[in-house]
This record gives structure tokens, C-alpha cells and sequence, in this order.
């Protein structure tokens, strides 16, 4: 009866497998619909004090921990 | 003015020409004329499903070209008044489309007909592209296996961004089936259940197709499946095909089987 308890049934570790791989897959754009006003408010923002040539970001996963990383990349000599 | 729905799958292998098959014959049954398009350029296979290999006369490629009418190519079924199909190039390759001749094809076929279901290749190349182009609607095949599972979502993610009824600021329809379920796997938990399936592609469902031996038999015969009463996959695929049609039919339940609930009972008395 203990040996049902031991092992994790398969078909749910396929799932959690794929809700992974599947949001890696996506992107973050599909993930948050905000996505795109975000990226023009930090540009504005951050455009107030220097030249701003683009911004990506990125949605990170790691085991159980989330994050998503925002690169602006300036305008050189400013 | 028909309805044209594309079958698609990503992956390739999980009986998306069977689909067509079936449910193009099931529509047809169901009294709407429907034509069946296999846009698969140089792997011409919808013919052997549906048993016409022998009637071939002209292909995809030459009705696009001008070489021969619609009329010409559309090939009846044996079996139903309302079927015609329209064959795969074998010889030619799939570069040979183009986004206009694509547009002009289609839009002949969708005046002659209420139902056009066009058989996608698999993968997500050009061929693919072309298919889901001038779509109305997509049902989408999957297995309950994970990679069929992660092509079908980056399959659907271009679907959402390549069709032209999307960049007209409209929404394709999508649908999915899935195929190939062996119930007494999916009750002892190997294998994924249709709702962790919804769950992670997030579209509705259109059916569900129990793994059945009879579909060999059926492909072997060139008789598609539905044409057999006693076999489920071919119910399955009535089911779906009256769906398709405007008819409400419940969601049969094919991962409970009969011998599981018996198989859970008698655990009880264990």
C-alpha cells in the first residue's frame, strides 16, 4: 500500500514538466498582457534622464522561484 | 459562404490526417457539403486514409497554377455525395506556395462549399503557415504525451500571430482533440487527463478520441474509421463531427471505462 505513496504517478510530473517547459516556450510577452505598456512607461521614465536605445525583458524560472529581469540598454556617451 | 478549418498539430504522427479524414466524412454525413484539402506538398497521404489514391488525376499545386480547374481536381467520395477531396502535390515541394495563390484557392473553395477542412503538414514551416493563413477556425490534435503537447502550444502561438483573420484584428476559433487516449492509463495516473491537457493550452475542447486497433484496420482498407459502428474512435469522431455541425452532444467521458468503475469497486471490498 506504502509503495502508491512512494513513487509520484507519472502523468503529473509530465504536467509539471510541461507547464514549465510550455511558459519557458511562451515568453514572457503572452504571459502578462501588460507586457507591452511596461516596456514604453520604462522607457519614458528612464528617458527623462538619459538616452534610451532599447529594453528587453526576460521571465526567469528556477525550480520555485519567478523573476522577471528588465535590461534597458543606453545610448552610448550620454 | 463556407466556414474553412484547419487541422494542426505541431507535431507530426499524432493522427491529424485521420482527423481529417473522419471528420470531413462526418460533416459530409451530417448533410453539408464539405471539401477535404491535403496541404501537405510532397507527402500526399489523405488519399490512401480516405481509399481515392486510385482517382488522383490532378493535384493542389496545378488548380494553384492554373493547369486545371477546381472542378477538374476535386475527387467524390465513394461513400458520400457531399464529400470531395483535393489532393497533395506528391512530386512538387512545398516552396511552391504562395501567400495569393493560397488566398485564391481558398476563397473558390469556400464559395462551393459550407464545410472546408484543410489538412495541415506537420511542423511549423511555411506549409504550416500557409494552411493556417486564410483560416476561419483551427482544431488543433494532440496526444496526451508531452511533446505533442509543447508543439501543439508553439504551433497555436503562430496560429495566433500568422493568421490573417488575427493581423484583421479578428479571432481564429481553436479547438482541440484529443486523440489516442488509453483510458486505463489515464485512471492509474501514466498518463495526462484531457482537463491538465485544457489546463496548460487553454482552449476549449472539441473531443475526445480513445486509442482504437481498428484504426489501423481502417487505414489499411482506405475506409476512414467513422464508417465503423462498433469501433469508439469512429463514435468519438461522429460525436465531433456533429459538433461541428451546430449539434449539442455531450462530452462523453472516454478515460472512465466501464471496467475502471467495476475495477474501483471491487477495491472497495478488497
Amino acid at each position: 500500500m506504502f509503495d502508491f505513496w512512494r513513487r509520484r504517478k507519472s502523468a503529473s510530473v509530465a504536467k509539471d514538466r510541461l507547464s514549465i517547459a510550455i511558459m519557458s516556450d511562451r515568453g514572457v510577452k503572452d504571459i502578462y498582457p501588460f507586457m507591452d505598456n511596461l516596456k514604453k512607461e520604462i522607457v519614458e521614465v528612464v528617458r527623462k534622464y538619459v538616452g534610451v536605445r532599447g529594453i528587453e525583458i526576460k521571465k526567469e524560472i528556477d525550480g520555485n522561484f519567478e523573476a522577471i529581469s528588465i535590461d534597458v540598454f543606453l545610448e552610448k556617451n550620454r | 459562404m463556407g466556414i474553412v478549418i484547419a487541422v494542426i498539430s505541431g507535431k507530426g504522427g499524432v493522427g491529424k490526417t485521420t482527423a481529417v479524414a473522419n471528420l470531413g466524412l462526418g460533416v459530409a454525413m451530417n448533410g453539408k457539403r464539405c471539401a477535404v484539402v491535403d496541404f501537405d506538398i510532397g507527402q500526399r497521404n489523405l488519399d490512401m486514409i480516405l481509399g481515392l489514391e486510385n482517382r488522383v488525376v490532378y493535384d493542389i499545386v496545378q488548380v494553384m497554377d492554373g493547369e486545371a480547374s477546381l472542378k477538374q481536381a476535386l475527387i467524390k467520395s465513394k461513400v458520400n455525395d457531399n464529400l470531395r477531396f483535393l489532393a497533395a502535390s506528391q512530386s512538387k515541394d512545398k516552396r511552391v506556395l504562395n501567400s495569393k495563390k493560397v488566398q485564391k484557392l481558398i476563397k473558390e473553395l469556400k464559395e462551393n462549399f459550407d464545410y472546408v477542412i484543410l489538412d495541415s503538414p506537420a511542423g511549423i514551416e511555411s506549409g504550416f503557415e500557409h494552411t493556417i493563413e486564410f483560416a476561419d477556425a483551427a482544431i488543433i490534435v494532440v496526444n496526451p504525451e508531452v511533446s505533442s503537447i509543447r508543439d501543439a502550444d508553439r504551433a497555436i502561438g503562430i496560429l495566433d500571430s500568422k493568421s490573417q483573420k488575427v493581423k484583421d484584428g479578428g479571432e481564429v476559433a481553436k479547438y482541440l482533440i484529443i486523440n489516442r487516449i488509453v483510458p486505463d492509463m489515464v485512471q492509474s495516473g501514466e498518463m495526462l487527463k484531457s482537463d491538465d491537457i485544457l489546463d496548460i493550452l487553454n482552449i476549449k475542447l472539441v473531443g475526445k478520441v480513445p486509442e482504437d486497433n481498428g484504426v489501423i484496420d481502417a487505414s489499411n482498407q482506405g475506409k476512414p474509421v467513422i464508417l465503423d459502428k462498433h469501433s469508439i474512435a469512429g463514435q468519438a469522431y461522429k460525436r465531433i463531427s456533429a459538433r461541428l455541425c451546430g449539434k449539442k452532444i455531450d462530452m462523453k467521458d472516454v478515460e472512465v471505462t466501464d471496467t475502471s468503475i467495476l475495477k474501483k469497486l471491487v477495491g472497495i471490498f478488497r
